[in-house]
């Protein structure tokens, strides 16, 4: 009858779990979700950050996002880039992936790495890049007025719908190749036999893919559009560096704007900067629980 | 067990040294001047010491340099100004922004060089990191009235002046004689009668008359001064009311649309690809665009300077845009030092000569200090401009400039502006744009 004096196995393994885990979580409490509370008291308040008040009433700066048509067109510009850059981004990364798992592609590795390449390059960089080519005097007027597909230099960055293309473009660049290495990975999982069996039940192509690949990608496809709708959600060095929000605005990202009332060209408004940043983690949050829920066959 | 026990104090140890680094930081800066571990406390603390951040290596770093050392050859032999160069200006403001929310002023130096359009948003916001001048020994009248009305609030003078935003118009005579004018015949003239020549000049040398950054487009404001009108009256946005604006605004947007002016789309396609790309025939801004200009060699003798037009014509037009000040921070121990020094140099003292002359000399920094324009380094006749006396120009031109309403939320405003002129270009309504413009700023300005 030790039971008494001490604990039995189960309690010291559990008490040898905790230990273990305390270092961690005291690190996370204290790093992550004490600022993520202070965050939100922040988001409370109003005046200049050397000397912040209680907002009047409480949630002032929440409702003052309502009455912000900045606020809004960056939202909407956010959500265009979303709708339309995530999709074509996954299908052209799945359509890459598709070629490259081909097993008999020779320079496979080589062709991954190109492939991959631009998530190797900074996201300043970049942007940096992408502004240069597409310039008024850059690469790609000198090109298309060569081509004589332009009759003269045409200023992509200086036209709403134009510099949302060009950010669009530079996006899909970036970003493919990342995606592409998660389907690979996935594509690799999916036995071979697999294929086989469905070569021998007369299934073509198409059927291969629809029917077996992204059945199967599924879980994958899930985190890459959760990881992209995230990274979209939060875009902010192409905004500020290929256009910094212009022409008029009509580039601005949410994180831009928000940073725009914390640190940019405007007055400093952290209280209202935070309660912005608040929106859009509840909107990732919605929108991920959403894919979720989508994407769960399980009953 | 024992294996137990060095696993826990393995870990133990990890966690004590993951939270020293972390509290590391902070400590670090809390003890100031005596720590300085990772050099964070900027101020010197040192009684013959001043610290100091500027950010232009060629520009008003040599100038603050000029100041230094006049008034170590006579005043103080042991005196040492630690200029601290940052990348830009924005730096600076940054530097005051997280001192002040943390409510940590010891990582400031003692002075800072601040830009004019930004100083009343940070003195009202930031009151406590920034200390007055007010008991400083200095003929205020010696400075151009428009100049001062940045830096004192409330009638308490907070900053010495520096540089000066006065601006000029210049344009290249060689093009203009092309077209088969002379620069006499763009001074005194209204935006109408320069459109009509710019159209000229388009026309025979291909080149813009006017060019400006569309993104930060500052010729509203410049047009505006020059009218001595405002797009801000007691405080509040004054742009749909304003007759004026709405007449500036219609001039940009025709010019734009004529093809007399070039609207970049940032800032440095204004810089290195309209004016040293060699698109434009003429410029229109604050004096420090000049070193900008005379990067282009080939072009040395072809400019000359005068001043601007105005919505009526018959007058000329004089506005002032950016320049900036020097402010001492709430973190300077050695305020004493700190006021002789700039009252000495900048303040007018008996360095002002010596600095300005070398502010002028090594960094192309023109004064607003009226006496400053009378020696004779600023008399001579630059070469790049046709051997005209463009800085004794200059300052004279300064002297002309009409104070009108400043307002914290001064680029707030360029911002919105920018973006109506942008619209209205791209086929929008006037009236609709400028009212999107008031209603955006007034929101920010939480009206």
């Amino acid at each position: 009858m030790n039971k008494k004096k001490g604990m039995d196995l189960l309690q010291k393994q559990s008490r040898a779990g905790w230990i273990f885990l305390a270092p961690a979580t005291l690190m996370i409490a204290v790093m992550n979700f004490w600022p993520m509370i202070s965050a939100f008291f922040t988001s409370l308040k109003t005046g200049s950050s050397a000397n912040m008040q209680w907002a009047e009433p409480i949630f002032y700066n929440y409702a003052r996002m309502f009455a912000d048509k900045l606020f809004q067109r960056s939202i909407i510009n956010t959500f265009l880039y979303l709708a339309i850059q995530v999709p074509i981004m996954l299908v052209l990364a799945i359509l890459l992936a598709q070629l490259l798992n081909n097993k008999d592609l020779k320079l496979k590795g080589f062709f991954r790495t190109c492939v991959f390449l631009p998530c190797a390059t900074a996201l300043v960089s970049y942007s940096l890049i992408f502004k240069s080519l597409f310039a008024t005097e850059g690469l790609i007027n000198t090109i298309l007025v060569n081509l004589h597909i332009l009759s003269e230099n045409y200023n992509f960055l200086g036209n709403p719908a134009s510099a949302k293309a060009v950010i669009i473009i530079a996006l899909i660049w970036r970003w493919t190749g990342y995606n592409m290495v998660f389907y690979l990975a996935g594509l690799q999982n999916i036995e071979y036999s697999v294929y086989e069996a469905a070569k021998i039940d007369g299934a073509n192509g198409w059927e291969t893919f629809w029917g077996i690949t992204v059945p199967l990608l599924k879980p994958t496809i899930i985190m890459t559009f959760i990881m992209s709708i995230n990274g979209t959600l939060q875009l902010f060095d192409e905004s500020v560096n290929l256009t910094n929000g212009g022409p008029a605005n009509s580039t601005i990202t949410m994180s831009h704007y928000i940073y725009n009332n914390t640190f940019g060209t405007s007055v400093a408004n952290f209280g209202y900067a935070t309660a912005m940043a608040f929106v859009v983690f509840i909107m990732v949050g919605v929108l991920a629980f959403i894919n979720l829920k989508v994407g769960d066959t399980r009953d | 067990m024992k294996k137990r026990l060095i696993s826990t104090l393995l870990v133990g140890t990890m966690t004590l040294s993951l939270a020293a680094c972390g509290g590391g930081s902070s400590s670090g800066s809390g003890n100031g001047g005596s720590s300085s571990g990772g050099g964070s406390s900027a101020s010197a603390g040192n009684e013959n010491t001043l610290t100091v951040y500027a950010w232009d290596p060629a520009f008003n770093i040599p100038a603050i340099q000029a100041a230094a050392d006049a008034y170590k050859a006579d005043v103080n032999p042991d005196f040492v100004l630690d200029i601290r160069e940052q990348s830009q200006s924005s730096d600076v403001e940054t530097a005051i922004k997280t001192a002040a929310s943390a409510g940590k002023y010891d990582t400031l130096p003692d002075i800072v060089l601040f830009q004019d359009h930004w100083i009343q948003q940070y003195i009202s916001d930031y009151p406590d990191a920034w200390q007055d001048v007010n008991d400083v020994d200095i003929n205020w009248d010696d400075f151009s009235a428009e100049k001062l009305d940045y830096s004192t609030i409330d009638g308490v003078h907070y900053g010495i002046p520096v540089d000066g935003g006065t601006v000029i118009t210049a344009y290249r005579v060689d093009l203009l004689e092309e077209a088969g004018y002379t620069i006499d015949d763009l001074t005194g003239i209204s935006w109408e009668e320069f459109i009509e020549i710019g159209k000229a000049v388009k026309e025979k040398t291909g080149k813009y008359l006017m060019c400006m950054d569309g993104d930060g487009n500052d010729l509203v404001y410049l047009m505006l001064q020059a009218e001595g009108v405002s797009q801000f009256k007691d405080g509040k946005p004054y742009i749909t009311e304003n007759e004026t604006l709405k007449e500036v605004v219609q001039t940009i947007v025709d010019m734009s649309k004529a093809g007399v002016l070039l609207l970049t789309n940032n800032w440095s396609d204004y810089t290195d690809k309209a004016i040293q790309g060699d698109q434009v025939a003429g410029v229109m801004n604050g004096n420090w665009i000049i070193p900008t200009i005379q990067k282009v060699e080939a072009n040395s003798g072809k400019w000359e300077i005068t001043s601007m037009p105005t919505l009526k014509g018959g007058k000329e037009g004089y506005a002032s845009n950016g320049g900036s000040s020097l402010y001492i921070t709430a973190n300077c121990k050695n305020v004493e030092l700190a006021k002789d020094f700039l009252a000495y140099t900048f303040g007018g003292g008996e360095g002002a000569k010596a600095t300005y002359d070398n502010a002028l000399k090594n960094g192309g920094v023109v004064s607003t200090y009226a006496p400053a324009g009378e020696s004779e380094v600023y008399n001579q006749g630059v070469a790049y401009f046709n051997n005209t006396p463009i800085y004794a120009d200059i300052v004279e031109m300064g002297t002309h400039v009409q104070i009108i309403e400043q307002s914290p939320y001064h680029y707030t405003c360029r911002t919105q502006l920018a973006a109506a002129i942008v619209n209205v270009i791209n086929g929008s309504d006037l009236e609709t744009e400028l009212k999107n413009a008031e209603d955006q700023l007034n929101f920010a300005m939480g009206n």
